[in-house]
């Protein structure tokens, strides 16, 4: 029995290094529950004895009304902020799942890919097996399914890194025009067998300031969104200019566009519009996420406009070299 | 020979699906869209239909109740096949008259195989 009363002690005590507790939910201080709730309760008993100490001092009971209402209010507050924190808490929960349920979904399509491809060249004998382009058709489409997932899994840890603010910039002096180059050959397949083409105005050589291996992740993200939603292809045009201190880059296409109504969103973790799902049924709505993140830790801005059915404008723009 | 059409956008998936098939003797045909998916089916009056829900143009649901409300496509089987598992797509799938739901990522091949054969041998 006293065994079990310490351990429950022990436990409690636990509980009261709010510190690490805190520091397990990722909030601060004033925004973690717990140490909320430790504050109400000081404020409870403090706010008992002082209407003690000021109704057996003064006879007048309209100040001990006042001090009652002044604590009452200052209860509601602490009340509200606790709430908040458990919304908060909550919330960065709901996140965690739809995450999980949207990558592993996104998992999912390339995993079933690579099975039914290997389980239809396993099923066959030694001889269905012998026509060697066949097969390699076969392995490459595997091959190309295990990048996505790779590039599946990038994404989730990269979204994972920015959300724990652990996402480290190494900026040096980068030619935006020769990143952008190298992406679009990286896209020549990609664009080509969607008949979309690219043209590259680069009127300014002077470099950004930004991490390279970040930028380029920025540009593939925004040139795979300009073919993906340009059903039946056309012409994307990239421009890279020097406007007031910065370098701006931009992407036009003349695709699908984005409904008003979800352009608000269009930056928000896992958001896909449904108007986008009509046209591409890839995708897990992290790419523009993870775009504006870096471009705002760079130092830089990003935004968009568009016209449903029309196209649209994505830009960003990055500190210039030094 | 059993006609059965395939309305995946995953290209992979359709022709690994499509080999299969025809290395087992039928005659597999293929749609990436929902739109395109509708048309053939109404066109070449498959024996089965294999239908994912996450598609292009017309999403798995809408070509469901589609292919249900025209007479002549209603007698179709139609087996949803897809990686969503939740129970409100598996429900309203079925409560649109889908004959079985399957998940992509549960089977292999020839299981597959094995439950169109089941499918197909209760339609006849």
């Amino acid at each position: 029995m006293s065994n079990a009363i310490l351990l429950y002690m022990a436990s409690w005590a636990q509980g009261l290094n709010l510190k690490k507790t805190c520091a397990e939910y990722q909030v601060g201080l004033w925004q973690c529950p717990q140490f909320l709730f430790l504050v109400m309760g000081i404020v409870i008993i403090s706010a008992i004895l002082v209407t003690y100490v000021v109704a057996s001092r003064y006879e007048e009971p309209e100040i001990a009304s006042l001090v009652v209402l002044i604590l009452t209010a200052i209860l509601f507050a602490i009340g509200n902020l606790i709430v908040r924190a458990f919304e908060r808490v909550a919330l960065a929960s709901k996140s965690k799942s739809e995450f999980i349920s949207i990558m592993s979904h996104q998992l999912r399509s390339p995993l079933s890919a690579v099975k039914w491809q290997l389980n239809f060249l396993l099923s066959r004998d030694e001889r269905e097996n012998a026509d060697f382009g066949a097969v390699q058709k076969y392995l490459q489409t595997v091959y190309n399914q295990n990048e996505r997932m790779i590039s599946s899994v990038n994404d989730l840890l990269e979204v994972n890194r920015i959300e724990d603010n652990d996402l480290i910039l190494r900026p040096i002096n980068v030619s935006l025009a020769e990143v952008t180059r190298r992406v679009l050959e990286e896209y020549k397949n990609f664009a080509s067998a969607s008949n979309v083409e690219f043209e590259l105005r680069a009127e300014s050589d002077q470099p950004a300031f930004a991490d390279e291996e970040r930028a380029r992740h920025v540009i593939e993200h925004l040139a795979d969104n300009a073919i993906r939603y340009s059903p039946g292809g056309g012409r994307v045009l990239i421009e890279i200019k020097k406007t007031d201190g910065k370098i701006l880059w931009q992407i036009t296409d003349h695709g699908a566009g984005i409904p008003k109504r979800d352009q608000s969103r269009v930056f928000e973790k896992f958001f896909r519009s449904d108007h986008a799902l009509r046209y591409q049924t890839e995708g897990s709505g992290i790419g523009l996420f993870i775009a504006k993140s870096i471009i705002k830790k760079s130092g830089g801005e990003i935004g968009f406009s568009s016209s449903l059915e029309k196209g649209s404008t994505f830009w960003f723009t990055l500190p210039t070299g030094r | 020979m059993r006609k059965i059409l395939f309305i995946e956008d995953e290209e992979s998936l359709q022709k690994a699906m499509g080999d299969m098939l025809e290395s087992k003797g039928y005659s597999a045909l293929g749609a990436v869209e929902g739109e395109s998916g509708l048309l053939a089916a109404k066109r070449e009056m498959p024996d089965l239909i294999l239908l994912d829900l996450i598609l292009p143009k017309k999403n798995g649901f809408e070509v469901l109740e589609e292919l249900k409300n025209d007479p002549s496509t209603k007698n179709i089987p139609v087996v949803v096949l897809t990686n969503l598992e939740g129970s409100a797509e598996v429900e309203r799938a079925l409560s649109l008259g889908a004959t079985t739901y399957l998940v992509k990522a549960n089977y292999k091949l020839d299981e597959l195989l094995a439950k169109i054969e089941t499918v197909l041998n209760h339609h006849s």
